[in-house]
């Protein structure tokens, strides 16, 4: 078989740019001072490790709740963006255009204005400072992704499995669940995966929605950036960047099992 | 096509129902709270309650100190929980005016870290509770009543909706091994730029400290006096600065990037000083060179100086939000921040100024602040104090800000 | 029953955006100059009007759509290059496809934070340079970030962005080069002449909706150009940004009108756009 060079060599040089960066914020974790014209830094420290995991800051118990926060947003995004993919793909109805042009909606918004007018709404409603406002917001913000993978996957899988096993006497939920389920299996996962990424980064939102009665890993790492204090932005950074790959990595093995490991078509 | 009609009727019925949907819930009867004056009886209400205290998140020594020795002090001597919630003081103004809009009267903001336009614009827009601070027996026994900044806050008056617990004033950094002198005045700024070119800069303003750079550079060329009452008119500011924009321009083609840009915040000026990128760092908090070189960010040589006319100084204080769950317990909380025992701890944790009456402390509690150690390269608390000039009136300030944009950037 | 199919789908959807619209709706009454809790009450347009007849606004303007743009374009095509490097990977495509999800993780403000220790005057790649011998120092490399031509925003979102088309189009562009670019390679085209004629058509629904997502989102965002823009012109939304963040509160509704703004522009292209797809696919029917 002909095997082209290129891909790889691309793959390669994407890997190193994205790599570079990433092993920077490694060392600046536990620099001290690094002045020009240095290409090490001149001393270490490990006062970011001491601030992160000082007892009082209770890290282990605020990764926890971000981890679960966002999954379940990103749960009730996928969901949402699979039924609204659904109908967008294999039902006709009238304003279907508008329903595919409003999905792109919420990134449309800036985001000051998107918190500022849910603020308000969520005041009337009684969501402002609670859990449910929070995951609201977050399942809006991450909805245009899921809904825009979902629906092109949806299409691209097509209403062909569920047909035969109608044909061969299946109800239609067991249609679904043994016939389109697992082909959508890594459409699910690679939006469900986008949408976590979304909503586990979310900060202005989630500071001005949950009023601080809902704390994140954003929530306290967004501040230190801003700070400019690079060791503790780095380490911080290292260890949401780092969190968020081991719930891909579970997910995708979850997927992976549950498929049995069949070829995805 | 013949639903065009209708649509456009739905519109205009829906942005109507908007406008009702918008504004205030139906005015439901503020629950006026009325506490009790005496602290004993505000310390029987608060025991065993939780108090929250939202301020900017992003500083490590004050979320170690309010979450270990504050809290802890707080828990044995009250039974209270202290809940310290990271959050801007942007997003604490949209937050609270949000409620207000929308009618709402029990909120979950108590304590708010506040200063300067943003205590002016909260009192101003009816977000803050008080009075109180006349019930703190502690602001009563140890804050001198009669300074300027326990009466008002850049030029405005606090009249007891908030506390001070902390002061900063605006230094200078250098590093001592990089360069033998230290401009302590305009002019010798204006010399030091132009030995060397490219290695200055200053936040741009609205930055905090950028803004207060400006400000203090207006003081040195057009005296401080004559706008602690001047009127917010921006062409008046105009023509009183008029001199000191002109010095600003003609510092511009020595500064860093040659003055056509400016690092957005102070903290950027920070990490250029800590590179070696430039020469001076500035900072609102005077004991920042003892912190940082402890951290391993500056060098050890580096060194806080200030201008011979002296540098302007402000005062960090904690309001109640007018909505707050719990006033009872942040009024005595913030009574605890203001004894002389957690001012010492603050002093020696924070690296920040104390706010109580040197006079008014007994022997002991003075000893309690002369053991604190403050660190390498600050300058003594009575150097700072000496040449510590007033804020300027807070409505001025956007509007110096405006000025400076138009007329010193790129110019 | 097969009537109501489609509306029960949407209805969580329906629900949300309804959510959505009525908050819009909240913010967009402050642009008109209506906040009765700061004793605005009168509905007007001049906070729209005053942005038109700032001078810096246009400036401004033109600066955030060049950025936008420019990033949307680069990243998309970069990105789709990336994507199908991707999918031609006979091993480690798993582990790749993690690692291009990295950057998707990586904030914004971290992203700024060491394109600035990299890139900056007195950065790590200053420094490299310095001790080859090849610049005598800082002063000598030139001003990458910060600059008025808005260079540090734009590769900010190029580290940003082109992992994330990769990503977001690698789902279906696997889907359609699994099944009909497989077929077309098995009937005798050439990979590279499948790639063009099958899967890249069929996968420009997802390369569209990214370059539309990039788009607005490097348009609307503040937190970019606010640490990596130069101080004048600033961009659009750092106005926005400075406004809104005014001490004084009656300044909201000139930040709700540039917001608006913003909106309206996003919404314009994004018309522009549902209108291009339409053809697009109508053309793809006539053509089927």
């Amino acid at each position: 078989m002909r095997r082209n060079p290129l891909p790889a060599l691309a793959v390669a040089v994407a890997g190193l740019c994205i790599l570079l960066p990433v092993a920077l914020l490694a060392v600046w974790s536990v620099a001290g001072r690094w002045p020009w014209p240095e290409l090490w830094p001149e001393s270490f420290s490990l006062r970011g490790f001491q601030e992160l995991f000082a007892s009082y800051n209770h890290t282990g118990a605020l990764l926890l709740s971000s981890v679960g926060l966002s999954l379940t947003a990103a749960a009730l995004a996928t969901l949402v963006g699979a039924m609204t993919a659904r109908a967008l793909a294999f039902h006709s109805f009238p304003g279907k255009e508008l329903v595919r042009f409003g999905a792109l909606f919420p990134i449309l918004v800036p985001g000051t204005v998107l918190a500022m007018g849910l603020h308000t709404v969520f005041l009337r409603l009684g969501l402002a400072d609670t859990l449910a406002g929070v995951v609201v917001v977050h399942v809006i913000t991450a909805l245009p992704y899921t809904v825009s993978i979902l629906t092109d996957v949806t299409q691209a899988c097509g209403k062909n499995l569920e047909e035969q096993a109608a044909v061969l006497g299946a109800s239609p939920a067991r249609a679904f669940l043994h016939g389109t389920l697992p082909a959508l299996a890594p459409g699910l996962l690679s939006a469900g995966s986008m949408a976590f990424a979304i909503s586990y980064s979310q900060y202005f939102t989630t500071l001005l929605l949950g009023g601080g009665q809902v704390r994140t890993l954003s929530l306290v790492m967004v501040p230190y950036i801003q700070s400019g204090d690079r060791t503790l932005a780095s380490l911080y950074a290292l260890l949401f960047v780092g969190s968020a790959l081991a719930v891909f990595a579970v997910l995708e093995g979850l997927i992976h099992l549950w498929t049995g490991g069949r070829k995805w078509n | 096509m013949s639903i065009r009609f209708p649509r456009v009727l739905t519109a205009a019925a829906l942005s109507a129902a908007l406008l009702a949907g918008c504004g205030s819930a139906a005015a439901d009867p503020t629950p006026e709270q009325t506490l009790p004056t005496d602290f004993d009886s505000l310390v029987e209400l608060a025991r065993g309650t939780t108090v929250t205290f939202y301020g900017w998140g992003g500083d490590d020594a004050r979320n170690q100190f309010l979450q270990t020795t504050v809290a802890d002090t707080l828990k044995e001597k009250y039974d209270i929980t202290l809940e310290v919630v990271g959050m801007d003081i942007d997003a604490i103004l949209a937050k609270l005016s949000g409620e207000k809009g929308a009618g709402q009267t029990t909120g979950t903001i108590d304590m708010i870290w506040i200063n300067g336009e943003n205590f002016y614009s909260c009192k101003e827009n009816g977000l803050l509770y008080g009075p109180f601070t006349q019930d703190l027996p502690n602001f009563n026994a140890y804050v001198d009543q009669e300074d300027t900044e326990t009466l008002t806050d850049f030029c405005y008056p606090i009249e007891g909706y908030e506390a001070p617990y902390a002061k900063a004033q605006l230094v200078l950094i250098r590093d001592s091994a990089a360069t033998p002198e230290a401009p302590t005045s305009t002019e010798e700024l204006l010399e030091f730029v132009q030995k060397y070119p490219g290695k200055v800069t200053y936040p741009a303003p609205p930055d905090f400290t950028g803004s207060a750079f400006v400000r203090n550079v207006v003081y040195d060329i057009c005296g401080w006096e004559q706008f602690q009452d001047m009127e917010a008119d921006k062409e008046t500011l105009r023509a009183a600065v008029a001199p000191a924009m002109e010095y600003l321009r003609e510092l511009n083609p020595y500064l860093w990037n040659g003055g056509e840009t400016f690092p957005a915040s102070s903290t950027q000026l920070t990490n250029l000083f800590a590179d070696g990128e430039v020469l001076l760092d500035i900072s609102y908090s005077p004991y920042s060179p003892a912190v940082n070189i402890e951290k391993g960010i500056y060098p050890d040589t580096a060194q806080a100086f200030l201008w011979d006319n002296g540098t302007i100084g402000n005062t960090n204080y904690i309001a109640i939000a007018y909505n707050a769950p719990n006033k009872a317990g942040a009024m005595v909380v913030i009574n605890e921040l203001l004894s002389p025992e957690l001012q010492a701890a603050q002093y020696e944790a924070q690296k920040v100024l104390p706010v109580l009456d040197e006079e008014k402390l007994s022997a002991e509690e003075q000893a309690l602040f002369d053991a604190v150690d403050i660190g390498e390269g600050t300058l003594p608390q009575d150097a700072l104090l000496e040449r510590r000039l007033p804020e300027m009136p807070a409505a001025l300030v956007p509007l110096l800000e405006e000025i400076w944009t138009e007329e010193v950037v790129g110019q | 029953m097969k009537r109501l199919a489609p509306l029960l789908l949407l209805l969580p959807f329906l629900a949300l955006m309804g959510l959505l619209l009525w908050a819009m709706g909240c913010a967009l009454v402050q642009s008109l100059g209506y906040i009765p809790a700061f004793g605005l009450t009168e509905l007007t347009l001049d906070y729209y009007q005053a942005l038109f007849t700032d001078g810096t606004l246009t400036a401004s303007l033109m600066l955030s759509l060049k950025v936008a743009f420019l990033s949307a374009l680069s990243s998309t095509v970069l990105g789709t290059a990336l994507c199908a490097a991707l999918l031609a990977l006979r091993r480690g495509r798993r582990g790749a496809l993690l690692l291009v999800r990295l950057p998707i993780l990586v904030p914004h403000t971290v992203t700024a934070l060491f394109l600035i220790v990299l890139l900056s005057q007195s950065g790590l790649v200053a420094r490299a340079l310095y001790a080859g011998g090849l610049i005598d120092g800082q002063e000598d490399f030139p001003s990458l970030l910060f600059s008025s031509g808005g260079m540090g925003m734009l590769l900010a979102y190029l580290w940003k962005e082109i992992p994330f088309v990769a990503y977001f189009v690698a789902a279906l562009m696997g889907s359609v080069r699994d099944t009909l670019g497989e077929a077309a390679c098995n009937l005798g085209a050439s990979p590279v002449r499948a790639f063009f004629h099958i899967t890249l058509p069929l996968s420009l629904p997802a390369i569209g909706s990214a370059f539309l997502i990039i788009f607005a989102y490097a348009f609307g965002s503040y937190e970019v150009p606010l640490l990596l823009g130069s101080t004048l012109p600033k961009a659009l939304p750092v106005q926005a940004y400075l406004e809104y963040t005014h001490p004084d509160l009656r300044h909201r509704p000139y930040a709700m009108a540039m917001n608006g703004f913003i909106l309206l522009v996003s919404l314009l292209l994004a018309l522009v756009y549902a209108w291009l797809l339409r053809r697009k696919l109508n053309a793809g029917r006539v053509v089927q």
